[in-house]
């Protein structure tokens, strides 16, 4: 998030898109909620009309994969009515005649066509954002789960941009980012192409540093494989072993019968878990993992808020945490530089390469609660919103962006249009959430959503299920009707392994963030039996 | 330190020998406030002792009780959780035989932020802080003052903010049933948000929280929409101290109502206008 | 007799709410929302409420497994570590370092994540390293 909570609760208009918020980041919604009590407009567009959507001011509902189209729309109806913040763009910014040239053509009734929004809810909701003194945007996977993902992310930028709302509080583009820790995995460099704090490989000079501070002659300078690239190497037998720390692609991975076949291609998978996961069933080796509540350390929340984990027991049942653990393979192989007992240990080395986090220390954290980076010293107060006087690159860029059909449409064949999401009560794979009886009674397997009209037309009564097909495989879940999606929409939660939303899926990706796209596949939805 | 916190501290470290003991709230370094249990084997952790704000103290009671039958205990007190406890008592939830509650009168500024009509103890015999009256509720007084059609209007512009989180009913010192109606799906579907009308998770509660909400007020303090619940509870309170003539809390020998087996013709309606 | 609360953060969502863990005699009992929390503000969703249920499931793995003959069988930890250090060991002599891929998590702490690409860049040799940040 460019912002983070205190200072949201001064913007004035809040526009959420592609986000279940209430379900997916519940804490999250409240406070949104809470702040139309102090008059702040709640604007929501979303294929599904969801409980954030029910709450709205406005809402607005496109036809999944045209989110393009209506950003444009809405930059168009802006700059018609001179809505724009022209000082910002001058000061601020560049490209923006080719922003402007570019939207030019998307006049509210062109959007209206491509997307299902109505023309005038699109000038109203283009009035209330721009005019507002402080409007904030929020997304989540529903904006970046597209093989267009990065393009939707630069148009919430576009947006912001063209009407000044960022670097202020109350402001910004607010990625809302799903699992508890991914801002940190990515801070830390649990990417292919950066070290900790995002230091390129490909950089001599990053790669000088961690040789230095790692004792080790050479760091490999190439960018390394994505997931998907790892799962193909797998196939092909460029990818022999494979170490999987408490993921589990089998179930979360587009097109789970190809992830399957790649994983048990490998020579060697090690897997170290909570649970025995989908994944670690098919392991040569398996290491019991000790859960959150019985180790020290810290996560990053999608403000870049620094917390603590803290340990309330020791280890259960013989199991060790991932930092002991890899200690020990480290250790046993040979390698210098794991000789740590405590993650704070681990911090301080932290702190010492990874300078947005330089400051934030275990000290600090006792005795400020958090710190939210970049906080580069001992004595940074850390950072609550960022781009307050400039972008990281200097001047903004405004990227100039055409509305393009996603990867798979639907076709005779494969008609519906499957969406897929997280739902309330429970947690990615499920491995932890589906063993807590009070969450599992609340929703304990897959129901997928359909519109009353297609399911009368596919003679669906309320009891019997359907049969769910793509032209990657085929499932059979429960379905429940509802108007809460579109006619020729169906949406699924992925949590469930006898339903597992990833077998339909399809894996293009997003040539950028190589994001694959979960939001939009075509299917086939009949009765099963 | 404050004065109150200072005399606390000192009736606590008079109890602390007699007792294995002491519930009450502790500090930590970055001002996070949690139950705690002070032992004599620990003393240096009374440095964190702390009042405000208020936890749930009454679960945690009940918490080591089951752990620990026999134990003898102190625990620090204010109005809502002591008739928490008196009632949980009457419930067999707790034993207070063994148990020497430290009466901590409110301040004026607490009871505001509680709406509280009773921010004093009752039964307490050690006691610290001077009681005050109780204070006016005009969050329920706006409530009261709505049309029939406003307030239905109301509720449903509140209720379809629930998250369905079970905040309200998990920290309730007065919901402690094995089997909770809420998780009974004959009363309240299940997986779906937001929960359909009618509102059968909030009315299910409403009933169950009749002549044993202490109103206390923790279920709106963690309802992270701020539902303003406890407007129902205080109306149902006044209908059964009305019907019944009962009070929670008061007493600690007075049954509850439901406890009670009604002769026939015992029982009038009153027909009360809400 | 013991009582005390444990200050942590939830481990089910991006928000990172804050809670207490109850621990009663060295055992999780349940959950209390921190007041003073400053994003979760003394409230949870009903994940958060529960994020202590699975933590003593029956469930829980109770020693390292080896593949052997085709089946998972329990093994010491002193085995497992070896094997798994020989066998990288040996995968990356043979094959290099990149035919050796790790999965980092969005579930572990960032010193987890952390030590885990400092093992594949500094230990193994190669880059390839990711989580399943985009799902
Ligand atoms: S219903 Fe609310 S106010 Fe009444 S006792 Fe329970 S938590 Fe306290
Ligand atoms: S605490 Fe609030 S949000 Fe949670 S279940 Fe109760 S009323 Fe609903
Ligand atoms: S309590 Fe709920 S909203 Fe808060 S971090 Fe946990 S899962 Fe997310």
């Amino acid at each position: 998030m460019t912002n983070s909570f205190p200072d949201l609760e001064e913007a004035q208009v809040i526009l959420i898109t592609g986000s279940n918020t209430t379900e997916q980041h519940p804490i999250i919604a409240t406070r949104l909620i809470k702040l139309q009590d102090k008059g702040a407009k709640i604007i929501v567009i979303d294929p599904r009309y969801t409980q954030i959507a029910q709450i709205a001011d406005i809402y607005l509902r496109q036809k999944p994969g045209t989110d393009l189209a209506w950003f444009n729309g809405l930059m168009h109806v802006i700059l018609r009515d001179n809505l724009a913040n022209q000082d910002f763009i001058k000061e601020r910014t560049e490209g923006f005649e080719e922003l402007k040239a570019k939207v030019a053509d998307y006049t509210p009734e062109r959007v209206e066509e491509i997307t299902g929004i109505p023309a005038e809810k699109l000038v109203e909701v283009a009035h209330l954002y721009a005019k507002a003194e402080r409007s904030a945007i929020f997304y989540c996977m529903g904006i970046t789960q597209h093989t267009t993902g990065v393009q939707h992310v630069w148009q919430c930028a576009n947006l912001a941009m063209l009407t000044g709302h960022i670097g202020r509080p109350g402001t910004g583009v607010n990625p809302l980012r799903g699992q508890n820790n991914v801002q940190g995995a990515c801070d830390m460099g649990g990417l292919p192409n950066v070290f900790p704090a995002y230091q390129p490989v490909t950089k001599d000079d990053a790669r000088e540093k961690f040789q230095q501070a790692w004792g080790v002659e050479k760091l490999p300078a190439e960018v390394g494989m994505t997931i998907m690239e790892m799962m193909h190497g797998l196939e092909n037998g460029k990818v022999k072993a494979m170490w999987v720390m408490g993921e589990n692609p089998s179930l979360s991975d587009p097109d789970i019968n190809h992830v399957n076949k790649a994983l048990q291609a490998a020579e060697f998978l090690i897997v170290q878990d909570v649970f025995l996961s989908e994944t670690a069933q098919l392991a040569h080796v398996v290491l019991p993992a000790a859960s959150y509540a019985e180790k020290d350390g810290t996560f990053s929340n999608t403000e870049r808020r620094v917390q603590r984990v803290r340990k309330a027991i020791e280890p259960l049942y013989g199991s060790k945490s991932d930092m002991e653990i890899i200690c020990l393979v480290a250790r046993k192989m040979g390698a210098r530089g794991f000789d740590f007992e405590t993650p704070q240990q681990v911090m301080a080395e932290i702190n010492q390469l990874t300078p947005s986090y330089g400051g934030i220390t275990y000290e600090r954290l006792e005795e400020l609660g958090a710190l939210i980076w970049p906080c580069p010293n001992g004595e940074h107060p850390g950072t609550p919103f960022l781009h307050k006087d400039k972008f990281a690159r200097g001047l903004g860029l405004f990227h100039a962006i055409d509305h393009q059909p996603p990867a798979e449409e639907p076709d005779e064949e494969y008609p519906f249009i499957l969406t897929t999401g997280r739902i309330m009560f429970h947690y990615h794979t499920g491995t932890m959430t589906r063993r807590i009886e009070k969450l599992d009674r609340e929703v304990p397997t897959c129901v997928i959503e359909i519109n009353p009209a297609d399911a009368s037309r596919i003679g669906l009564n309320g009891k019997n299920k359907v049969r769910l097909q793509s032209r990657r495989g085929e499932l059979i879940a429960e379905a429940k009707t509802t108007e809460r999606v579109d006619p020729g929409v169906v949406f699924m939660p992925f949590h469930f392994v006898e339903a597992a939303a990833n077998i339909l899926t399809n894996p293009a990706l997003d040539p950028v963030a190589k994001i694959p796209e979960y939001k939009v596949c075509a299917v086939r939805v009949e009765l099963a039996e | 330190m404050d004065q109150r916190l200072e005399a606390l501290l000192q009736t606590i470290q008079k109890v602390l020998p007699d007792v294995d003991g002491i519930i009450g709230l502790k500090v930590n370094a970055a001002g996070h406030i949690a139950p705690h249990l002070f032992r004599k084997e620990a003393p240096a952790e009374l440095d964190g002792l702390a009042i405000w704000p208020k936890y749930p103290t009454p679960d945690t009671l009940r918490l080591i009780q089951k752990a620990h039958p026999g134990a003898k205990l102190g625990m620090v007190v204010r109005g809502c959780e002591e008739r928490g406890v008196v009632e949980m008592f009457k419930h067999a939830q707790v034993d207070l035989s063994n148990i020497s509650l430290i009466g901590l009168q409110c301040t004026r500024e607490e009871a505001e932020f509680c709406r509280c009509a009773k921010p004093y103890t009752a039964h307490a015999k050690l006691t610290v802080g001077e009681p005050i009256e109780g204070v006016p509720d005009p969050v329920t007084e706006g409530f009261l003052a709505k049309t029939r059609e406003e307030r239905l209007e109301y509720w449903k512009e509140q209720l379809v903010r629930c998250i369905k989180c079970y905040g309200c009913r998990n920290v309730c010192p007065q919901c402690f049933c094995n089997v909770c109606a809420l998780e009974d799906e004959k009363w309240v579907g299940t997986g779906w948000l937001p929960m359909p009308l009618p509102p059968m998770y909030h009315l299910v509660r409403s009933m169950h929280m009749t002549a044993k909400c202490v109103a206390c007020r923790e279920c709106e303090e963690v309802c992270p929409a701020d539902i303003p619940m406890a407007i129902q509870y205080r109306l149902i309170a006044g209908d059964v101290k009305e019907m019944f003539g009962y009070e929670t809390g008061v007493s600690m020998d007075e049954k509850p109502p439901q406890l009670l087996v009604l002769a026939e013709g015992e029982f009038e309606r009153t027909g009360l206008p809400h | 007799m013991e009582y005390k609360n444990v200050l942590t953060t939830c481990p089910f969502c991006g928000t990172g709410c804050g809670f207490f863990l109850q621990v009663l005699d060295g055992k999780i009992v349940g959950v209390l929302p921190d007041k003073k929390h400053p994003v979760s503000q003394g409230s949870l969703c009903v994940k958060g409420w529960n994020a202590h249920g699975f933590i003593y499931h029956e469930d829980r793995l109770k020693s390292p497994l080896i593949r052997r003959n085709g089946k998972l069988v329990e093994a010491s930890w002193d085995e497992a570590i070896e094997l798994v250090a020989t066998r990288l060991g040996e995968i990356k002599a043979k094959h290099g370092p990149d035919s050796i891929a790790l999965l980092a998590s969005a579930k572990a702490t960032n010193e987890e994540n952390y030590l885990f690409q400092k093992f594949g860049r500094a230990v193994i040799g190669t880059n390839n390293i990711d989580h399943c940040a985009r799902l």
